[in-house]
């Protein structure tokens, strides 16, 4: 990746964590509503190379790290979107993709946020992370999936076509 | 892929990897340079998270109305648009309404206690991917508020500050499965502890198996020295289900707080403590039935004329 795709993927970035702390945590969604930065990371990185979907999810986990309503240590979501992101790029990039269409791709990102949560869930009780009851956890689980269901098809396309644009290899646009 | 094309991604997946851990443990140790790292970030985002939750104020519950606007013709546009202008006039009037009432409750809670209080906007809500329950409020260490105090809402007990920065705060909410907090049972004076598990009900473990409990028993914060984290006499909840399962070391029962966590608005976080234990002058009172008012009606019949 040169510096030019660096700095504007970077200030990509910021912009839609800047998104996410500031417009879509004023509204308190029932069944704990979505992350726009995961959505976003991982169409990013089901359009990339298995080595930028990683620096991809390194990038984004950092941020999330960053966000002060993360409850684990710092460290533990840059973790985890690392494997997310490189996992679903290694699925997901190329012409032999294992998900095939656009809405082989949408379900592949609500899989993988389902599994990202789940990750977390089961990371977070190792490093000190409180969770809740089960009806609560069953709820988070469910109302993400649901919402990244139905926010991703609306997002993905703008998405795409920002990622065509800055490294002009846009496979679903 | 090439062979050096793949070895390469693999080593860069390494590096990441080992950068992430080295981060975690990091973490976990302590380390002071990442607390300042979420400082930063937090000063950076929090004006704009003020920009937006003023901005959005008035239309986060306006979305639903919203979307039965999208019938054409001139007049009727002309008619939802002033229609529109005028529930975006009353739904901000609304709004301000709410913040008033919470807001008064606050202060009425906080002046029989005797506590010094500052007031502050919930600015932010926080994301529910981590499975934890925060918010952020519009008033940091600028205006006296310091980690580890209570904050209250117009109910009783909201949480704690959990981070502070210049001009906002990070509020644990109580319903965070992290939260703990001490309390006592207000007939019984029975003492024990309430854990938060990310909804509106809490589990109390009461350290004395002996005495019974009963559902609808209050609870209040037992307070901790120097009134950090917890000031004493906050209600916190009233009991609903007690759980008398056979050979359980510690009687336990679940909790409803008082604290509606979804409407939250205005908190106050407590910057100085009562002088001396409010005691139960916080108990809030039991709702009286509104009596039904029987309405009689006599019916004198119309003497019959005699023919």
């Amino acid at each position: 990746m040169s510096t030019r795709l660096i700095s504007i993927s970077s200030l990509v970035f910021l912009g839609i964590f800047l998104v996410q702390e500031s417009l879509i945590s004023q509204f308190r969604l029932p069944g704990g509503g979505f992350s726009i930065l995961i959505i976003f990371a991982l169409s990013w990185a089901i359009m990339s190379e298995r080595e930028v979907a990683a620096v991809i999810g390194f990038s984004a986990g950092l941020l999330m790290d960053l966000s002060q309503s993360s409850s684990g240590p710092f460290g533990q979501w840059t973790l985890i979107m690392l494997l997310a992101s490189y996992g679903i790029s290694y699925l997901g990039y190329g012409d032999d993709n294992f998900f095939g269409g656009a809405i082989g791709v949408v379900l592949s990102i609500v899989l993988a946020n389902f599994l990202i949560e789940l990750l977390f869930l089961i990371s977070g009780p190792l490093l000190g992370v409180s969770i809740g009851s089960f009806g609560q956890i069953f709820t988070i689980l469910l109302g993400t999936s649901i919402w990244t269901l139905f926010i991703t098809p609306i997002a993905l396309p703008l998405f795409a076509k920002l990622h065509k644009s800055i490294f002009q290899t846009g496979t679903l646009a | 892929m090439s062979k050096g094309g793949q070895s390469r991604t693999r080593l860069l997946l390494v590096i990441l990897i080992v950068t992430s851990l080295f981060l975690v443990t990091l973490d976990l140790r302590g380390v002071q340079l990442l607390d300042n790292l979420k400082q930063g970030t937090q000063n950076v985002v929090s004006p704009f998270q003020r920009i937006a939750n003023s901005v959005l104020s008035p239309i986060k519950g306006f979305f639903s109305d919203a979307s039965l606007l999208g019938r054409s013709g001139s007049q009727i546009e002309k008619l939802e648009r002033e229609n529109a202008s005028l529930k975006s006039e009353l739904l901000e009037r609304a709004d301000a309404d709410v913040q008033l009432q919470q807001l008064k409750g606050i202060l009425d809670l906080a002046g029989t206690a005797g506590y010094k209080i500052v007031n502050a906007k919930v600015i932010s809500q926080g994301s529910y991917q981590s499975f934890a329950q925060t918010v952020t409020i519009g008033s940091g260490s600028n205006a006296g508020i310091a980690q580890n105090m209570t904050v209250l809402s117009e109910y009783g007990i909201a949480g704690i500050v959990k981070e502070v920065y210049p001009n906002s705060a990070l509020i644990q909410l109580a319903s965070d499965p992290a939260f703990r907090i001490g309390v006592r049972i207000v007939n019984s004076q029975q003492i024990g502890f309430l854990s938060g598990r990310g909804e509106r009900s809490a589990v109390l473990q009461l350290l004395d198996n002996s005495t019974d409990i009963n559902e609808g028993d209050v609870l209040m914060s037992r307070g901790s020295i120097a009134n950090r984290p917890f000031v004493p006499g906050v209600p916190v909840g009233y009991i609903t289900t007690v759980d008398n399962s056979a050979g359980t070391i510690a009687q336990s029962a679940t909790v409803r707080y008082y604290t509606d966590f979804s409407k939250l608005s205005v908190l106050a976080v407590v910057v100085g403590g009562p002088k001396s234990d409010p005691g139960d002058a916080l108990v809030p009172r039991k709702p009286q039935p509104i009596p039904t008012p029987t309405v009689t009606v006599f019916v004198t019949p119309t003497p019959t004329p005699n023919n």
